[in-house]
């Protein structure tokens, strides 16, 4: 075959191709655009993701555009989520309370769920945290308490895998932190988390009985999230 | 060149392995110019991970090889390959041009590699075909440290070819043209064998370096003229990109050039790390009996419009997540609601999400919601989940389990009489228009378009058709009739491709139903596939939570003509066929069937397949059939084998949807061990929703 031939039968293939992909989008019995569509859309996305990624790093130093006084307009709780891994930073509100469980929501649909403060289960993120054995507010409270935490995580492959640690509270001295221009004087904690495979650190900033600020591992593959306690 | 005798070259690289330090860190098992895991054409004794998947294409001098191979278990292998040979006429001028032959291989790895032990690995390379590449191998792979790795060992059959060391087994008899396309069991190990051997190196993160000295003496190729091996030493580099694709660049038999191309991708990591989609509404807790003990109080059932409100109120937040309610039924303690899934491919979800909106749509004196998933118009199975569980475990550690432990599979059972009806679901017509590619034979098939259309008349009944319009292929107008001596019930397919270039598919109506408890069936009836026309009867035997099903099927049949119209004078054939069928899950997704009977060209025998499946929709697998033809009348292929299958679009994108992409490869489309293709079968559709399959993917029910 001679590349005149090779051509040819590209092009041939091409036009079939663009043929297919006008075609993919008919008929009724749908649920999705066509396989094509969406890939194309997939790509899309993630081409975007990735310029927003950069954009998000570079101006990661930048002050955020919104004040304090936007968000205490809503008359809302607002929370901060900052997930370093996906370049994304969110401002979230509630969408389920359950006692001292409550479930924070993004605008497209992702949610964060803590239990007075500890995050114990995340969806939409895609690697999920299912479900958590995470410590109490007082455990944290506690300087040397020791626990055992586990993560439930919805795998790659769909099925659900467990995580466990071995943890050590480590109750650090008193600091100033400032959220969105006001300040609070927080306790620092450690949590200590050792298995064979690997060792963590989930921290948090408590202020009184709430946790105003934390840095808590989500899963593998979202890696750890960044909670900020703004509008109570 | 460096001319070390090659019985000391192999020695050397054997002492090598054997006497090697500790491992410090893993370089990737790459895979050879024949898709397999190996050096560049000599296989090693590495595995690639659980599960991987790879597609390769290597032009190696004259000779083109697509490979499709996937790791069906840690330590067991399959690969399928195509082998076109160029200038195959060169000394026969009588000869085609091209010639193109397939081959299966198995391999296994006896040994994974330690701190001190090598890898180990046995291989049947080519084992069911006419044998041009039918090889045998024992090979050990070590690394050194974390950028070297040595390969060294003994091949049998074409890799026993140059350097043999002698016939430790005895000496290897010739193919019997009887026993082409059946396993080559009497030449195994047997004959000459010779040692062969190379190194691997890992310059950097992206790029190796692989030299090996071969054992193949292009004997083939070499009578035929095509390949002038004056060298035993093929060398190369390779480059990885990203974790999927790997390209490499050799020098081959001192004479050629070689180029290769490998996509590996993982079934068991999706693209996006998880499942996409947004999160599930929250429970809905109840007021505590305490607090509000009329909110208890099942009065309500009473009220005329509860029923349609109540339906109306779920179907709004049902339709969010794709799921249709195909019935329900309710008491004022029980709620049946039975589902439709579009969107969600994994049963175990699809539950989640309507119990979730059962919390907020089901007064609070109802107990116990009890979930049918609904297949082709009849219940599955029902999961029954108790409505306290849901509100307790919504945010308990481990809550899949516990829920688990907690929720019942059962027989979907009838309908109830008290039920509201299936609204306006029927009568329902729905129509696609989608491109389509259709395999005829080996390597050849079209591009095309399918119209299809369905007219649901009432749960269970379905007339549907297709139309296919060809719009590119690679089959040959002139295609004659096929010369098998067997009755043409496949291998006129070219016929068909090309006389019908728009051709009605299917034209047929089917019947499902529940005939008892744990009984399935269907009937089908019309122009059930492009080549035949008749009806087909199907009884299956599936308890929700066996892991074990038994079936059968009865089919009459008659064969169409090749225009795609709606004639029977080209064919006078007709025929009974039908099968018992066995199919068993090993579980962690391994499926194993059997199917006994008569098949179309009335040739009596089985199949035997395994499966693999995953839980985000993914399958491999390996089917057989042996009948009771000779091979002579076999036509293309005596014993029938090949590969299939299915890659979910979902798992590349991410996103939640139900279609897939995948095909079976078979070696030739012989008139024996023929089967008719209709549409629907029962086990197939029924699994998804039965005790293993929902089991393996239940983490996804809080999702």
């Amino acid at each position: 075959m001679g590349p005149g031939v090779a051509l040819k039968l590209s092009l041939k293939l091409a036009a079939a191709v663009i043929i297919m992909a006008v075609l993919a989008s008919c008929g009724e019995d749908k649920y999705q655009g066509s396989p094509l569509v969406q890939a194309v859309g997939a790509v899309a996305k993630a081409t975007v993701g990735k310029a927003a990624e950069k954009r998000a790093s570079a101006t990661a130093v930048a002050p955020a555009p919104v004040t304090r006084a936007d968000l205490e307009k809503f008359g809302v709780p607002i929370l901060r989520a900052v997930i370093a891994a996906r370049g994304a930073d969110a401002l979230l509100t509630m969408s389920d309370a359950k006692g001292s469980i409550i479930t924070w929501s993004t605008t497209d649909g992702t949610t964060f769920t803590l239990r007075n403060g500890v995050l114990i289960q995340t969806r939409g993120l895609g690697p999920d945290l299912m479900s958590a054995q995470a410590p109490s507010l007082a455990a944290l409270q506690t300087d040397g308490s020791t626990h055992q935490r586990i993560y439930f995580l919805l795998g790659a492959d769909d099925r659900g895998t467990r995580r466990s640690y071995d943890c050590t509270v480590s109750v650090g001295g008193r600091e100033v932190i400032v959220i969105f221009g006001r300040s609070h004087t927080v306790t620092r904690v450690t949590e200590n988390c050792t298995r064979p495979q690997d060792k963590i650190a989930n921290e948090f900033w408590i202020e009184g009985s709430v946790i105003r600020k934390s840095r808590q591992l989500a899963s593998g593959g979202a890696g750890f999230i960044d909670f900020e306690q703004v509008v109570d | 060149m460096l001319h070390l005798p090659r019985p000391l070259t192999a020695a050397l690289a054997l002492c090598a392995t054997l006497c090697a330090g500790p491992v410090t860190a893993e370089m990737t098992k790459s895979l050879n110019i024949n898709g397999a895991t190996g050096l560049i054409e000599m296989p090693s004794g590495e595995m690639q991970d659980d599960a991987a998947f790879s597609f390769s294409i290597a032009n190696a001098g004259p000779i083109t090889r697509a490979t499709i191979a996937f790791q069906f278990s840690e330590r067991l292998s399959a690969s399928f390959r195509f082998n076109t040979w160029r200038d195959w006429n060169k000394l026969f001028p009588a000869d085609p041009k091209k010639f193109t032959d397939q081959s299966f291989d198995i391999r296994y790895q006896v040994l994974k590699e330690g701190q001190y032990l090598p890898s180990l690995s046995i291989g049947l390379i080519d084992l069911t075909g006419e044998g041009l590449l039918s090889s045998e191998y024992i090979a050990a792979t070590k690394s050194l440290g974390e950028r070297f790795k040595v390969t060294a060992g003994l091949g049998w059959g074409r890799l026993g070819t140059d350097g043999s060391i002698g016939q430790p087994f005895g000496t290897r008899p010739p193919l019997a043209e009887n026993d082409k396309d059946k396993p080559n069991i009497d030449q195994w190990f047997r004959g000459d064998a010779a040692p062969f051997a190379g190194i691997e190196v890992k310059l950097t993160d992206r790029w190796t370096f692989k030299g090996e000295y071969s054992s193949d003496a292009y004997v083939l190729e070499d009578s035929r003229g095509i390949v002038e091996r004056s060298s035993p030493f093929n060398f190369g580099f390779e480059y990885q990109k990203g974790p999927n694709t790997r390209f490499g660049v050799y020098s081959l038999y001192g004479s050629e050039f070689g180029l290769v191309f490998h996509m590996i991708l993982d079934p068991k990591n999706r693209a996006t790390g998880g499942v996409m989609g947004a999160a599930p509404v929250p429970v809905k807790a109840r007021p505590s009996r305490a607090s509000d003990p009329d909110a208890y109080d099942g009065g309500w059932v009473t009220q005329s419009d509860a029923g349609p409100l109540l339906r109306k109120n779920l179907a709004k937040r049902l339709s969010v997540d794709g799921i249709t309610i195909e019935n329900m039924a309710f008491t004022a303690k029980t709620v049946e609601v039975r589902i439709r899934s579009g969107r969600i491919e994994a049963v175990a979800q699809a539950i989640g999400r309507v119990a979730r909106a059962l919390s907020h749509v089901m007064p609070a004196s109802v107990e116990n919601f009890e979930i049918v998933p609904v297949v082709n118009g009849i219940g599955a199975s029902k999961v029954t989940i108790k409505r306290s569980d849901l509100e307790a475990l919504e945010y308990a550690a481990d809550n899949a389990t516990l829920l688990r432990s907690r929720v019942i599979f059962g027989d979907a059972g009838p309908v109830p009489d008290y039920a509201l009806g299936t609204g306006k679901l029927y009568p329902k017509f729905r129509w696609s228009l989608k491109p389509a590619i259709r395999t005829t034979e080996q390597l050849k098939g079209d591009l095309g378009a399918r119209l299809s259309a369905s007219y649901n008349l009432q749960p269970g009944l379905v007339f549907s058709g297709s139309v296919y319009a060809r719009v590119y292929g690679n089959i040959k107008s002139s295609t004659g009739p096929s010369a098998s001596t067997l009755p043409h019930v496949r291998s006129d397919g070219g016929l068909y491709s090309t006389n019908g270039e728009i051709a009605l598919e299917r034209l047929s109506v089917a019947w499902f139903t529940r005939p008892a408890s744990n009984l399935f069936s269907r009937v089908s009836f019309g122009y059930l596939e492009r080549m035949h026309a008749g009806v087909s009867g199907e009884l299956l035997w599936k308890p929700v939570d066996s892991k074990l099903a038994l079936g059968a099927e009865l089919n009459y049949s008659k064969q169409r003509n090749t225009d795609g119209m709606f004639g029977f004078d080209e064919y006078d054939y007709d025929i009974v066929t039908g099968y018992v069928s066995a199919y068993y899950d090993f579980g962690n997704g391994y499926l194993g069937q059997i199917d006994v009977g008569r098949y179309l060209a009335g040739d009596v025998g089985a199949t035997i397949s395994f499966d693999r499946v995953f839980v985000n929709g993914w399958r491999f697998g390996a089917f057989a059939t042996l009948t009771d033809v000779s091979s002579a009348e076999f036509g293309d292929g005596s014993f029938d084998k090949g590969i299939r299958f299915s890659i979910p679009l979902s798992w590349a994108l991410g996103n939640q949807s139900n279609s897939s992409f995948g095909t079976s490869l078979r070696n030739g489309a012989g008139d024996g061990g023929a089967r008719l293709d209709v549409d629907g079968r029962l086990y197939d559709s029924i699994r998804d929703y039965h005790g293993g399959a929902l089991d393996t993917e239940w983490g996804r029910v809080w999702r």
